[in-house]
């Protein structure tokens, strides 16, 4: 115990005077409320705001009801198009043709060919055509509606199937883009947090000749792994705390009112987090630990290391994008945590079941490593890096 | 007592062959006495450091073993490294730990606690002559009040056997008699020090019995003066080059 002690005071001595170190890492923390706040902001303004679309309109003349029907919806005439933006809205290229035969083939009730010219893969219009569409489709709707009402018919029998959708999502799942952000970025504070600690500490020590001193002495290797270790994740656990206090509190200043979402991190969801992440932050820093020991130098580790750090950006993305995804992935450390997280913030009841079994699987993973490295350790390929 | 029989170590070079392989030990023996200075004289390569790693557990013998105070260093590796203090090949300093603390870190590690703790840690202070550098963090220090770090923390716990890599490389004249008084105090005392040196004067100055490694063997052993009517010679470089069979590696 009193070695235990000692090693990890000297652990978290040496993690806490690399202030640059520190400083890098706490830096993220500092960053995710930042980015969640400007990013939430222009996504709500993305959904809540319908912003003009210019399109060049042909025979303007021919449909003045129609024209100002779009002009409702913000669909203005190319015409009218600012300077800074007119470049960009000729590239974007949209045309509509209104035939000069509108206003007679209307009164004649005969169907109007009207021509939307535009390149239909380019994303960035998808919406803006989404728009252009529902709002002639609507035109041309209430005019036939009239027609059939005129004649004495019920608009009724148009409609022999009238699909009502109920939308089951709880209110907070409209806030899920900001959520999810939040979820990934908590995962990755936990990889990126302890990092610097962690490879200083093995590959390090190891190029600074003060691992081979440390491995004569009458310490057990497990001891120093886990002294290694728990000052690591220590840090790894504050730069999450840090990310969480900050990001709850940059959220409440964004009106999230207006987009139907209520999100709040009470002090239940931020425990249920913290109990998810804190083994995610030992498992990370074991993870790392083990690839930086089994490295030759610290330029290597540090290279083989950063490839870590894409295991919780990719995985949560992945298991969203799966489909049918096997049973067995849910308990898996990374992603477990990231679908128990998901639901968290959908508000959906979590499965206590799951997490503590998740939480179980990432904590025996944990141990096998340390006990792989402790192992490691005493061989003297890894001690003198000559592997 | 430190005792080495028959190690024999060999490194495998690269996966190709047998070719590139480097025999270390080949077949070492020999024994450092309690109350005696031992020194390993040898050319560059001849196993010095591969010895002593193996002494501390670090490397493992392809065959024979050794004990330090009849303890099997590979059976038993923590008892028998709390009975030495290791002054190692290669030593770096935790840089953002000042002189103190590191002492401290190795006196913990070697299980003191307390008031018994400070007292080593003052002694050992006080006799190495680095009152003035204790609480300054080691970032900057000079070569040798590096080594001088090094040589308290190994040695604040007051082990019974010492075992010194190259100990004075790089020291000038005032810390070497600081460490030489320190080392022959504690052979006083009756513990065993085990060193490597490539200083001639120092081990002939110093050493009580001299073992002469070459090529992973025990060339010859004995008292300095014994060395030297063994080789014919007048004094024990010359007696040093004419046993190892050539001049190789004495200009190190």
């Amino acid at each position: 115990m009193i070695q235990f002690k000692a090693l990890l005071t000297k652990e978290l001595k040496e993690a806490l005077r690399d202030r640059r170190a520190l400083m890098m890492a706490l830096s993220f923390a500092i960053m995710a409320p930042i980015i969640i706040f400007t990013m939430s902001k222009v996504m709500i303004n993305k959904i809540t705001e319908t912003p003009e679309v210019y399109i060049k309109i042909n025979g303007a003349e021919f449909a003045p009801k129609l024209i100002k029907h779009l002009k409702d919806e913000n669909i203005l005439s190319f015409k009218r198009v600012p300077d800074d933006e007119k470049i960009m809205w000729d590239e974007r290229d949209v045309i509509l043709t209104i035939p000069k035969t509108f206003n007679q083939d209307m009164l004649d009730g005969k169907p109007i060919e009207l021509i939307l010219n535009t390149d239909y893969s380019d994303k960035a219009m998808m919406s803006p055509i989404r728009r252009i569409k529902d709002k002639i489709r609507g035109y041309a709707q209430s005019i036939g509606y009239k027609r059939l009402l005129v004649r004495g018919i019920d608009v009724r029998l148009l409609q022999p199937i009238k699909l009502i959708e109920q939308n089951t999502a709880m209110p907070n799942s409209n806030a899920m883009i900001i959520s999810m952000m939040l979820g990934l970025y908590l995962l990755i504070a936990a990889f990126m947090s302890g990092l610097p600690v962690a490879i200083d500490s093995s590959a390090g020590e190891r190029e600074r000749n003060v691992l081979e001193m440390l491995l004569c002495q009458p310490v057990s290797t497990v001891k120093i792994v886990l002294a290694k270790l728990t000052s690591a994740s220590l840090i790894a656990v504050v730069g999450v705390v840090l990310t969480l206090a900050l990001t709850s509190f940059a959220v409440s200043f964004i009106d999230l009112t207006k987009i139907g979402a209520s999100f709040s991190l009470d002090s239940f969801t931020i425990s249920a987090l913290l109990l998810l992440l804190i083994p995610i932050c030992f498992f990370a820093s074991a993870l790392q630990l083990f690839v930086a020991f089994q490295s030759k130098n610290f330029k290597e580790a540090q290279s083989m290391v950063s490839i870590i750090i894409l295991i919780p950006a990719m995985v949560p993305f992945a298991t969203m994008m799966m489909d049918d995804r096997p049973k067995w992935l849910d308990w898996l450390p990374v992603a477990g945590q990231s679908l128990i997280m998901e639901d968290l913030f959908k508000g959906l009841p979590v499965s206590w079941g799951l997490m503590v079994f998740t939480t179980l699987v990432t904590i025996i993973m944990t141990i096998l490593l340390v006990l792989a490295m402790a192992r490691k350790l005493k061989s003297e390929k890894v001690v003198l890096a000559l592997s | 007592m430190i005792e080495v029989n028959n190690l024999r170590k060999t490194f495998a070079g690269d996966k190709k062959g047998k070719e590139n392989r480097v025999i270390a030990l080949d077949g070492l023996s020999f024994t450092a006495n309690n109350g005696e200075i031992t020194g390993i004289l040898g050319p560059n390569g001849a196993g010095k450091t591969t010895c002593l790693r193996t002494l501390y557990g670090l490397l493992k013998a392809d065959s024979g073993y050794a004990t330090i105070d009849g303890i099997n260093v590979v059976e038993n590796p923590l008892l028998a490294r709390k009975e030495i203090g290791i002054f190692p090949d290669k030593f770096g300093l935790y840089e953002r730990l000042t002189a103190y603390e590191q002492i401290d870190y190795f006196a913990s590690l070697h299980g003191l606690q307390g008031e018994a703790k400070h007292q080593a840690i003052e002694t050992v202070i006080r006799d190495l002559e680095m009152t003035e550098l204790a609480h300054r963090k080691t970032a900057g220090f000079s070569q040798g009040q590096r080594m001088k770090v090094t040589l308290a923390q190994a040695l604040v716990h007051q082990p019974k056997n010492f075992v010194l890599d190259e100990p004075t490389r790089g020291l000038d004249v005032m810390s070497t008699r600081v460490l030489r008084n320190y080392l022959a105090r504690f052979k006083k005392k009756g513990h065993c020090i085990l060193f490597s040196s490539h200083v001639m004067q120092e081990v002939a100055a110093l050493c009580d019995r001299v073992i002469i490694v070459a090529n992973g063997k025990l060339a010859a052993q004995g008292t300095p003066t014994e060395l030297c009517e063994l080789a014919g010679e007048s004094n024990l470089e010359e007696a040093f080059v004419k046993i190892i069979g050539s001049d190789e590696g004495v200009a190190a």
